[in-house]
């Protein structure tokens, strides 16, 4: 997942959970404030009574000869007020929630209660609001405080939206930058604009690093090039003095044969350079990846070539491919080479009236081509030696140079191909080369 | 033939004169650019043998200076730098051909043939001897008008050895013939063997081969 979706997804869900939070807590804080509104309330009103009381004498409420109370309730039943004349003197001033009776209905009231005494007698205030009344305002309240939530959680989020967007944007351009590199060469530094220090220490980071990469690839190559140079000249300079020498009619017989072998060892010199070079040159990306190669064209025109070799030696080679599987960006001859050399060692190790199968299937999303042998066979510890390029395994020919399969596993890993050995001594070998959908 | 050998490894260059005037050309060597500079704008040569690695001079300047006259001498590049641009840039500039070092000599021959044959027009593809005849070019044998089927391997031998008549081939070079650049692990010479076994067999059914030779521990001789 992206930085930016990530940015926001968590500034999204903290503030759903802040959210979840007030929910959860709301009612009962909004509660809690109506209350004690109402209580001032009830209190303020319980003053002016007890003021008016002073002012003008309780004969406003309480007539004189009367049963000794006062009641009233306004036209909802949302307020009442009363006062009663009590016998003893209790003393109450008391807020408190309670049930009373209003024309046959049980309505609850927040009830302020408070005795009093005037003129030696005592009397007992009450003043109630329906509950009922507050808790409607405290709906309203908690609806009005969720609108008013979810507004601002909604401007937020797309304010976190668009200020990381702005504020990761050199980040975007950094990585598609990288994106684009195919390989170090193609990279040419750049600036980036932007006042982030993090960014700008990271762009530069990048270029620096590149630039050493990129260093280190032309040294590479630049050592390649002048170890090809200074080696090759030399062995070219053995081989055409060894030719002329073989067509010079002064040389004795015997010397033919050993100017042959002569010419033997240096082509296995030959041989070791140019593989040695093949397999720094790819991996110094100097091949270029840019043919449409069709697997079964591929495997057809190796077995081709090869047929003659296998049928010196009686075996059978077959190929069977399902379906072809086309690699889009692939270099024809280093592919070629991968599956010749293969198939040669199948011939090499092989077993009298031996048989050797291409054979190619789909595999998963992907393509698996296999090359099987009734040959010799790897001994288990050796397997994980064979592709090494600085351990020689002796072949029973004792010739090879043991490079043909560092190249192969070179090759495979510069195309992104999934290379495998199952062998068996005595049974055969099987190397298969998984493609996968790029 | 009048050869230009630009190659600054006078032992190499020594070798390459010596094998080219026995094949009969007539050779110059120029040790360094400047050298090859001057003899390209005086003489006319049919083929510019050319390394890229001069100590001087860049190759592909005195490619560049031999496709300017006004003559147009075959150019085949000869290089130790296998690089893949080098290369591109090379056969781009109009280079003929290009050989990496290290080369056989033989090789060098065919491929001269080749490059003659295609840039001054050599009609005559045909090769006759002992009754056979080997179209080059149509890649063909027969005898007496009769076509003789062989392999693309046999054909190539057989082309090379008669284009190399009369020398010793030993069968490592046949083996780097026909199987080109192909890198291997080792080379097989029993390979060899099994198909000048099989083209003495196609070719006897007609007339008596005792045109190819075998020379004992060493390889092949054809001839003529």
């Amino acid at each position: 997942m992206r930085l930016q979706s990530k940015l926001t997804l968590f500034s999204a869900i903290s503030k759903i959970v802040v959210v979840l939070l007030l929910i959860a807590i709301l009612p009962p804080l909004i509660h809690r404030v109506a209350i004690l509104n109402t209580d001032k309330r009830l209190n303020e009103k319980k003053d002016n009574v007890l003021e008016i009381i002073s002012e003008q004498g309780i004969e406003n409420f309480i007539a004189e000869g009367d049963e000794g109370a006062y009641g009233s309730y306004n036209l909802l039943k949302e307020e009442f007020i009363s006062m009663e004349q009590i016998a003893e003197p209790v003393a109450i001033d008391t807020v408190e929630n309670s049930l009373r009776k209003v024309d046959e209905e049980i309505v609850e009231y927040r009830v302020l209660s408070l005795t009093f005494e005037v003129d030696g007698k005592y009397y007992l205030l009450e003043i109630g609001r329906s509950i009922d009344t507050i808790l409607e305002s405290i709906d309203t309240m908690q609806k009005y405080a969720l609108y008013f939530l979810a507004a601002v959680i909604l401007l937020t989020v797309f304010i976190d939206l668009a200020f990381s967007k702005i504020l990761l944007q050199p980040l975007l351009v950094i990585v598609k930058r990288l994106k684009r590199i195919g390989h170090p060469s193609t990279f040419t530094p750049k600036t980036i604009n932007t006042t982030t220090s993090d960014f700008l220490y990271l762009n530069n980071a990048i270029n620096d690093m590149m630039g050493q990469i990129q260093d280190a690839f032309l040294k590479e190559k630049e050592f390649i090039g002048n170890v090809s140079h200074e080696l090759l000249t030399p062995i070219s300079i053995l081989q055409t003095r060894t030719e002329n020498l073989l067509t010079d009619p002064e040389v004795p017989e015997h010397l033919l044969v050993k100017l042959v072998d002569n010419q033997k060892t240096l082509h296995r010199l030959k041989s070791i350079i140019q593989a040695l070079l093949l397999i720094s040159r790819i991996e110094n990306e100097q091949y270029l990846k840019n043919e449409e190669v069709s697997l079964t064209i591929l495997a057809n025109e190796v077995a081709e070539e090869i047929a003659d070799r296998a049928e010196v030696k009686d075996i059978k080679l077959n190929v069977k491919l399902e379906d072809d599987w086309t690699l889009p960006q692939a270099n024809y001859s280093l592919l070629f080479t991968m599956l010749f050399n293969v198939v040669s060692n199948a011939i090499k190790y092989n077993k009298p009236n031996g048989s050797i199968t291409i054979s190619g299937a789909p595999k998963g999303k992907g393509y698996e081509l296999c090359v099987t042998d009734t040959g010799v066979g790897i001994a288990e510890e050796h397997i994980p030696n064979i592709f090494n390029r600085f351990k020689r395994l002796h072949g029973p020919d004792n010739e090879s140079h043991g490079l043909g399969l560092p190249i192969v596993q070179t090759v495979a890993r510069f195309h992104n191909i999934k290379l495998t050995v199952n062998s068996t001594v005595d049974v055969g070998t099987t190397f298969c080369f998984k493609f996968s959908k790029s | 033939m009048h050869v230009l050998v630009v190659e600054d490894e006078a032992g190499l260059a020594a070798e390459l004169v010596h094998f080219l005037k026995q094949e009969h050309y007539k050779c110059d060597w120029a040790c360094n650019g400047e050298d090859a500079s001057e003899r390209i704008a005086v003489n006319r040569y049919d083929f510019i043998l050319l390394d890229l690695g001069l100590p001087d001079y860049d190759g592909l300047d005195l490619l560049q200076e031999a496709r300017e006259t006004d003559y147009e001498p075959a150019v085949i590049i000869l290089t130790a730098r296998g690089e893949l641009e080098d290369r591109v840039k090379g056969l781009g500039l109009g280079a003929d051909d290009y050989l990496p070092k290290p080369f056989s000599l033989l090789e060098l021959k065919a491929r001269m043939q080749a490059v003659s044959r295609r840039k001054f027009n050599v009609k005559s593809s045909v090769h006759e001897f002992h009754g056979f005849e080997l179209d080059s070019t149509a890649r063909t044998v027969s005898y007496n008008g009769q076509n003789i089927s062989l392999t693309k391997k046999e054909f190539d031998l057989l082309h090379y050895m008669l284009l190399h008549k009369n020398r010793i081939l030993t069968r490592l070079q046949l083996t780097e013939h026909i199987w080109g650049n192909i890198l291997e692990d080792d080379y097989d010479s029993n390979y060899i063997d099994v198909h000048i076994k099989n083209l003495r067999k196609k070719l006897s059914a007609h007339a008596p081969t005792d045109w190819i030779e075998t020379v004992r521990g060493v390889g092949y001789r054809l001839t003529l």
